[in-house]
């Protein structure tokens, strides 16, 4: 009996004991006003530009407020901007903020802030970097005005300044944004709706956000980062709670309010406690994926990478890391987000249908593939990278090749899979991860699609048909001239085998039915909730 | 007494250094980047670089051993290079916890474990004393977090007696704080106590065999007397030893025992030190954990010639 089932069973008598009895009496003693929140993961830095983790983005939404906002149609709306103009040529962008805006040390919000803040983002985002390579200039014009002027024009700019991928271009005072980006900052002063309550941080532990009266939303009805972020609760805490069972007693029990990612194991029992709701958190989900080395045998040979994904069952991986609710995956013969504009399936046959492991046999013995080692690196401590990994040992076995299976933690896997040495030397072959749906509606935020060699995402894909597609996207002037290159982008990348997609995947959010407001997103909104006795 | 426990202070010098030395020769040679790590996955290896530059991972093994050494010379363990905040301060945020831990699980053992050891000596070949010897083995084989689980499922979930989960530090209060600490302590006390117990038991039918326990109870004296005044301090050596080694214990369960009930603890803190290779949090704390050790043994020796009069240094 391994640690995994003894978890599931006691959760699951404890939920079954659970179902039907009231909230208990630690919940009702608690305060109203205090949302309780297990996040995803550890809080363990606060820089959201320096440390690009979700959960820190998440997190600094709350804190950072954003010139523009992306809504839930996946369109840029003004957030702390109050009209913008950008020129016939498109190469001068003059910005106006709203007025009354003010950070929480009661200073108000000026455009010397947004020029400081922009400026650190750019240095560390990569939309930001292509501005910042078209950059002219960029300075305040006074208190509440400033002015972007590029070399040339950048269409998709409001998207960049919206976008809610890692990093996000969080608005900061002069004096915290100017820290080099590449050290943290030790102030957390913002101008969104709430305080870092920094005396209270325990990282590991505990994160604590207080409301901002000051905050003026806008008008609008809030939608993802856009509208009106209003917060009806005094407090939100973040309490870490690294063991999943224990997570979920703690919800059962109305010790928290709200689970930002239940493992699907212990979702049924959740689902049967009457005080609970359970949904699916995030629509755009997320996207699995193993990434072959195209620096060495066997996979520099795009016939090698083509087999493998003639034999790709993604079914059999998305069961491997989802279990058997079928609500919860679906196959993806692409490399973009499903139920998005941009979706496309073109390319994607060598994906669908039976799998033909002869084919790939063959083809794999035509790429000069004799039997030499094949280093797969497996992160046993992320639950997605495991699961994947070993249907992929599996996979590799079944065509004939030598699995050099690495078991390993996160880690070891992101150190090593940046090493340009031969896999026998410390190099790899393959490493498995999963990208986040938000993260692949487009090719802006899309790092792992990219595959311009050398530059590119670890396995160093060179797809000149791909990267002429990326830059046909960006140059796009309407969805359907977008829709059109993405279609072509997608079947070069297929073509070229950039990555292998194992298959899109969603996950639960979970929270009591004494909390309602709770909008489904890429990342936790916390404006808009609210809590009752 | 006192230029021997001088001495042994004294003495922890060199073995901390060696300490300090095996485990930052460790983490140098360990795989893994934080720099990696904290660049996240859209960083260019000229990033990597930069982040590895600012930290100083760049630097020659001895540069950086020399510059730690000294920073520890002065009293600074350093600045964890994931939350920015110094390791001292972090470790003082993450002691209460789980001291409290440990001191609520070390008293539930003596006051549990001694007396069930005296009894299934007393007792011996008795269904009393396989009683206590059964629960002793059945103690030693569960492991923590089975036990963690039933505790909580039980206690908090059924009977809603105990929370699941948390920390309050004992400044709200005194049952707030022993409240969140009882089903823990009584999870990482499972395989402590029965060490304990079967370590009492043995010393103490060894020394129940002596002839001045016959002695004893010749003179009419009661059990009671025998058994816990003359009997169990002459058995306390390898009792006093058993405690002190399961210190090392208790630290190794503290990690499990605060991930199961969320404890934010030094247990969790060290996890997630290497998990992320945070260097300086990993090295203040083994280094915390080796002087703690190093010290509860030289308590060890005090206690000894408090129980032993014929022991002396």
């Amino acid at each position: 009996m391994d640690r995994r089932t003894v978890l599931k069973g006691l959760a699951g008598a404890g939920g079954l004991a659970l179902t039907g009895l009231s909230a208990p009496a630690i919940a009702q003693g608690a305060s109203a006003r205090t949302l309780r929140f297990v996040p995803q993961a550890n809080l363990a830095n606060f820089d959201p530009i320096w440390g690009t983790q979700y959960v820190v983005r998440n997190a600094a939404a709350m804190v950072w407020d954003t010139l523009y906002g992306i809504d839930s149609s996946l369109q840029p709306q003004r957030q702390m901007v109050e009209s913008e103009e950008v020129t016939d040529d498109g190469t001068t962008w003059t910005f106006k903020l709203r007025p009354g805006l003010k950070f929480h040390d009661g200073e108000p919000v000026l455009s010397k802030d947004v020029v400081a803040s922009l400026s650190r983002w750019a240095a560390r985002d990569p939309m930001g970097l292509m501005i910042k390579a078209l950059q002219q200039e960029l300075t305040a014009v006074d208190d509440r005005t400033f002015k972007w002027v590029l070399k040339q024009p950048f269409p998709k700019m409001l998207y960049a300044l919206a976008k809610n991928n890692s990093p996000c271009s969080f608005i900061m005072p002069e004096r915290i944004a100017q820290t080099d980006p590449f050290k943290q900052i030790t102030e957390y002063v913002g101008s969104g709706p709430m305080k870092f309550a920094k005396g209270e941080w325990v990282p590991g532990a505990k994160a604590v956000f207080e409301k901002f009266t000051d905050y003026v939303p806008r008008q609008e009805k809030a939608s993802w980062l856009a509208g009106g972020k209003q917060i009806l609760v005094d407090r939100v805490e973040w309490i870490v709670m690294p063991d999943p069972a224990t997570a979920a007693a703690a919800l059962q029990n109305g010790e928290v309010d709200w689970w930002e990612s239940p493992i699907a194991d212990l979702v049924p029992v959740l689902k049967k406690n009457k005080n609970i709701s359970v949904d699916i958190g995030d629509p755009l989900g997320n996207i699995g994926s193993f990434r072959m080395n195209h620096l060495f045998a066997p996979f520099n040979d795009v016939r090698a990478r083509r087999a493998v994904l003639m034999a790709l069952s993604q079914e059999d991986y998305m069961r491997a890391i989802v279990g058997d609710d079928t609500a919860l995956w679906k196959p993806l013969p692409g490399f973009f987000t499903p139920g998005t504009p941009l979706y496309s399936e073109a390319g994607g046959e060598i994906l669908k249908g039976k799998r033909d492991f002869d084919a790939a046999k063959k083809l794999l013995a035509e790429s000069g593939y004799s039997g030499q080692p094949v280093t797969c690196l497996v992160a046993q401590d992320q639950p997605i990278t495991k699961a994947q990994g070993d249907v992929t040992a599996d996979l590799l076995k079944k065509i004939g090749m030598n699995v050099d299976f690495v078991a390993t933690d996160w880690g070891t896997v992101g150190s090593r899979r940046a090493q340009k040495t031969p896999p026998g030397q410390g190099g790899w072959n393959m490493f498995h991860t999963w990208h986040a749906g938000a993260d692949c509606i487009n090719p802006a935020p899309y790092t792992a699609i990219r595959a311009n060699g050398d530059k590119a995402w670890f396995g160093w894909p060179n797809s000149p048909g791909t990267e002429k597609e990326v830059a046909s996207w960006f140059e796009a002037k309407n969805l359907d001239e977008e829709k059109a290159a993405i279609g072509r982008l997608n079947k070069a990348a297929l073509d070229d085998v950039v990555y292998a997609p194992t298959g899109f995947f969603l996950s639960y959010t979970a929270w009591r039915k004494n909390v309602s407001g709770i909008a489904k997103g890429p990342l936790p909104f916390f404006w808009g909730v609210s809590k009752s006795a | 007494m006192l230029s021997y426990i001088l001495r042994r202070i004294v003495a922890t010098l060199p073995v901390m250094a060696i300490v300090a030395l095996f485990v930052f020769s460790l983490l140098y040679i360990a795989p893994g980047d934080p720099a990696v790590v904290i660049a996240g996955d859209q960083a260019s290896p000229e990033d990597v670089e930069r982040i590895r530059q600012s930290l100083g991972l760049d630097r020659p093994f001895l540069v950086q051993f020399g510059g730690w050494v000294w920073r520890i010379l002065h009293g600074d363990l350093g600045t964890s290079i994931f939350t920015n905040l110094p390791v001292s301060a972090m470790i003082g945020q993450r002691l209460g916890p789980t001291l409290s831990l440990m001191i609520v699980t070390l008293m539930l053992t003596i006051v549990v474990a001694v007396p069930l050891g005296v009894v299934a000596a007393w007792k011996a070949g008795s269904l009393i004393d396989r009683v206590i010897m059964g629960f002793a083995v059945f103690g030693f084989s569960l492991p923590v977090f089975v036990v963690g689980y039933m505790l909580a499922y039980i206690f908090a979930l059924e009977l809603e007696w105990l929370p699941v989960q948390g920390y309050t530090p004992l400044t709200q209060g005194f049952w707030p704080w022993l409240e969140n600490l009882i089903l823990p302590a009584i999870a990482l006390g499972c395989v402590y106590i029965a060490l304990v117990a079967r370590i009492t038991r043995a010393a103490m039918l060894e020394v129940l065999q002596q002839d001045y326990i016959r002695t004893a109870k010749a003179k009419g004296l009661g059990q009671g007397g025998i058994l816990f005044i003359h009997a169990l301090k002459n058995a306390a050596v390898p009792i006093v030893t058993v405690i002190g080694i399961g210190i090392a214990l208790l630290i190794g369960g503290a990690v499990v025992t605060e991930s199961v009930f969320a404890i934010p603890g030094l247990g969790r803190l060290t996890i997630d030190a290497i998990l992320r290779r945070d260097y300086p949090v990993i090295q203040g704390i083994v280094l915390l954990f080796s002087f703690v050790y190093v010290l509860v043994n030289l308590m060890i020796d005090v206690v000894y010639t408090l129980v032993d009069p014929r022991i002396r240094y």
